[in-house]
């Protein structure tokens, strides 16, 4: 296969930061070649060298053969490289067909809208999707949001496309999709460079992977001559004995009892207890039920009827003061949008907790030996002062962690433990909360990888449409199991 | 009209401000003898053009998550220039490069420098005034003829205003809803309001330029304002534009332009300000004293505004 993109010698640097060091890689026509290595290793960097948001400080491109030298993502769109970045990039006031074509609306007696969102529609169509184009971006879901973006990167004829972690906000079926229409996009011959974490994906879809580290590269093989297990020793640079902690041994008095929860009107009634020393995972498929079930036990989404009792006893009322106050702590999905202060410092993120108990005007005092032994024990990379944007995705969830560890709670919702989060860091958080739940904790778990639910948890509840189908020991899970009993009750049966 | 997912519901909600205002001019028809008359009504229009026209210029500047409070300065200003002594070919011209390079100013220091567009405009406002004092210290001087005599006729019964007024907003209306550079506008302004500042850049938009040119389209309409104005007073007055800023950021605010950026409207923005004309008229003809006319401008305005909030569309 011909070489569609070949970058040479590329080195950038952020301040003191190298960034990338004299990294080459080239990306062929017609192949979907992976981008692999941990969070800071380099791969955005290197791709935003190529959509042209940032330029190199020496190395140089070839388009095809041809040097170019993207000053601006406009001249990268120009020339045919196309990207999808890692953040929401669409914009929340404009309509599907005009974030479609913003910046080459096409004109007739001014903006042709009629034009733009019959187009719009048939590259949606293309995609499987049935959207109306004349929608605004804000009114439709992350998922459908995402798929907008990847049928902005698909148009234009793109000779290059660059996914920057494409399928984080997607479920099963929308990856499915997904990938049908990149194997499209390969078959017709372009070069698609695909940035992800998700292992499964990448033997599944790519045809070559190159390892970033350190913004150095390291490997680049064909999928089908390399292993999972050597893949991520590459990435962490050292062999991965295991990325899950052994199970839990024993488990301790019963801390949390759901009884007849309906968390919608119509939705079947579900009971649901969690132990000391346990981590319980909720599976299903993506929407289900799992987040509002989540949510009506923090106390931020009122069920239809049922109770909740911590420790044996029954929260009369519960709302998110009064569940902080039996110990319960939750960190949400969207860790920058719900959980973290991401302009205040890591010390300031994670005293938040002890703070948000005080009474409003008690003095606040700065908990120095406190962040300092949350900071060791999480091992958070960076000052106590260095403000939380500024630190990795995998260290920013350790930081939120921090926070309920710091202030001592007992049960722990968490909602994709490791959305973003590079491998080394990945087994880390999982770490954290296994020691957390041998503490005498427990933990509740939600993520939308079922491989890491089975992995990290010890029992399972398979929640479908909005209420639980069937619990499962984790050791004797399996994704086919999970999915099976999800789908097997339906709706209407009995169990 | 009323769709909520499409682009329609970007306009923000200038329907309940055109409310407030068919409410206000139907208690005074039926209340005051003076109101509906056809010399009164055209008045009106003739009192409500400068701040239609510089309302509408603050509005590009909103919807991009700005500010421009130096439009009251540059008002004046450009009163004070025209009533210099100097041929009409030469003043009328040199208001508008005067006012583009006030809004160049503005733009450049707001989009390079990233200084808050309310320390910029204020600094303008400033420093605008105070030449503007130097060159005109109290009301007086001449305007040329031509403008005089473009703002003060009539053309079968329409006043030359109303037809100012039609001419400005259909080319804010070219420059917003036909033009590229208005969708850019609501974009940029839809990537700051959402905190994703670099998104407009990231689909090649020149955002600087776009931001940076709204400023100095602000800038002239102010000045265009001012012209109007002189016409009217005849002569030079370096107060005539004060507290205008305030007047148009009102007006665009009651129209449903979101000051966060990225939502809002022509036609909200020209109903916010005949809203303001129309209290204005209608308590002058009540004989309310102008103290309480204040008072009520602010309690209208935080109620139209208040109700908007709650039903914040589109982002």
């Amino acid at each position: 296969m011909p070489d569609r993109v070949t970058m040479t010698d590329i080195s950038k640097r952020f301040g003191a930061n190298a960034a990338l060091t004299s990294v080459s890689v080239a990306f062929q026509a017609g192949s979907v070649h992976a981008l692999m290595g941990e969070n800071g290793a380099g791969k955005s960097t290197l791709m935003k060298i190529l959509a042209g948001v940032h330029r190199p400080d020496q190395g140089e491109i070839l388009l095809d053969g041809v040097k170019i030298t993207p000053a601006a993502p406009r001249d990268a769109l120009d020339a045919g490289i196309s990207t999808v970045f890692q953040e929401h990039s669409l914009l929340p006031n404009l309509t599907i067909a005009e974030n479609m074509f913003l910046g080459r609306e096409p004109m007739r007696h001014g903006i042709d809208h009629r034009r733009m969102e019959a187009e719009t529609a048939a590259a949606l169509a293309e995609l499987g999707l049935r959207l109306d184009p004349r929608r605004l971006v804000s009114t439709l879901s992350i998922a459908e949001r995402q798929f907008v973006e990847i049928a902005h990167g698909i148009k234009g004829n793109a000779k290059v496309l660059i996914l920057d972690e494409p399928t984080a906000a997607l479920n099963a079926a929308d990856v499915e999709i997904l990938n049908r229409n990149i194997r499209r996009l390969r078959d017709k011959g372009v070069a698609i460079i695909y940035i992800s974490h998700r292992m499964e994906e990448i033997f599944a879809l790519c045809d070559r992977v190159t390892v970033l580290k350190d913004g150095q590269w390291i490997a680049t093989h064909d999928t089908a001559d390399i292993t999972p297990d050597r893949l991520i020793a590459l990435m962490v640079g050292r062999p991965l004995q295991d990325l899950f902690p052994p199970r839990g041994q024993t488990t301790g008095a019963e801390i949390l009892r759901l009884t007849d929860l309906r968390l919608t009107a119509r939705s079947r009634p579900l009971s649901l207890t969690l132990n000391r020393g346990e981590i319980v995972a909720l599976a299903g498929l993506e929407g289900q039920g799992q987040q509002l079930l989540a949510r009506s036990l923090i106390g931020a989404h009122l069920p239809h009827g049922g109770t909740v009792a911590i420790n044996g006893k029954v929260i009369p009322a519960p709302s998110i003061r009064s569940m902080q106050r039996e110990g319960l702590g939750f960190v949400p999905e969207d860790r920058k949008e719900e959980g973290l202060f991401l302009g205040l410092s890591i010390a300031q993120n994670i005293t938040m907790g002890l703070h948000a108990r005080a009474r409003d005007l008690a003095p606040a005092r700065s908990y120095k030996a406190v962040v300092a032994r949350i900071m060791a024990a999480m091992k958070v990379k960076g000052r106590a002062g260095a403000p939380v944007a500024s630190l990795s995705g995998g260290n920013q969830q350790k930081v939120l962690l921090g926070r309920y560890l710091a202030a001592e709670v007992q049960l722990l919702v968490i909602e994709e433990p490791t959305r973003g989060v590079d491998v080394g860091a990945k087994s880390e958080i999982y770490a954290l909360l296994r020691d957390f739940a041998a503490k005498g904790g427990a933990v509740l778990v939600l993520s939308r990888e079922t491989l890491e639910l089975i992995g990290l948890s010890d029992r399972i509840y398979v929640v479908h449409d909005a209420t639980i189908m069937a619990e499962m020991q984790a050791d004797q899970a399996s994704e086919h199991k999970i999915l099976e009993a999800a789908l097997q009750g339906g709706r209407g049966a009995d169990v | 009209m009323f769709d909520l997912m499409g682009r329609n519901s970007r306009q923000g909600m200038w329907a309940m401000p055109l409310g407030v205002a068919v409410v206000i001019g139907a208690v005074l028809s039926f209340g005051t003898a003076q109101f509906a008359t056809a010399e009164n009504l055209w008045n009106l229009v003739t009192q409500a053009m400068p701040l239609v026209i510089t309302a509408i210029g603050q509005m590009l500047v909103v919807l991009v998550g700005g500010l421009d409070l130096s439009v009251g300065s540059v008002i004046s200003f450009t009163t004070a220039i025209l009533a210099l002594d100097a041929p009409a070919w030469v003043l009328i011209p040199a208001v508008f490069v005067l006012a583009a390079g006030i809004g160049f100013i503005n733009g450049f220091v707001v989009t390079r420098f990233r200084v808050h567009p309310i320390i910029v405009t204020l600094s303008t406002q400033y420093i605008v005034l105070g030449v503007t004092r130097i060159l005109r210290p109290t009301s007086g001087g001449t305007v040329p003829e031509v403008v005089i005599a473009a703002v003060s006729g009539s053309l079968w019964g329409v006043p030359f205003a109303a037809l100012w007024g039609l001419a400005v907003i259909a080319l804010a209306w070219v420059l917003l809803y036909r033009a590229r550079y208005g969708l850019h506008l609501f974009a940029i302004g839809g990537g700051i309001a959402s905190g994703q500042t670099e998104a407009a850049r990231n689909f090649g938009l020149k955002d600087r330029r776009t931001v940076l040119l709204a400023y100095v389209a602000c800038s002239c309409f102010a000045a265009l304002a001012g012209v109007f104005l002189a016409g009217r007073i005849v002569s030079g007055d370096p107060n005539v534009g004060l507290l205008v800023e305030l007047d148009s950021i009102t007006a665009v605010a009651l129209g449903g332009t979101q000051l966060a950026g990225g939502i809002g409207s022509l036609h909200g923005t020209v109903i916010g300000a005949f809203v303001l004309a129309l209290l204005a008229n209608g308590m002058n003809l009540a004989n309310v004293s102008p103290f309480v006319q204040t008072a009520v401008k602010g309690v209208i305005l935080m109620a139209v505004v208040g109700l908007q909030s709650r039903k914040k569309m589109g982002l």
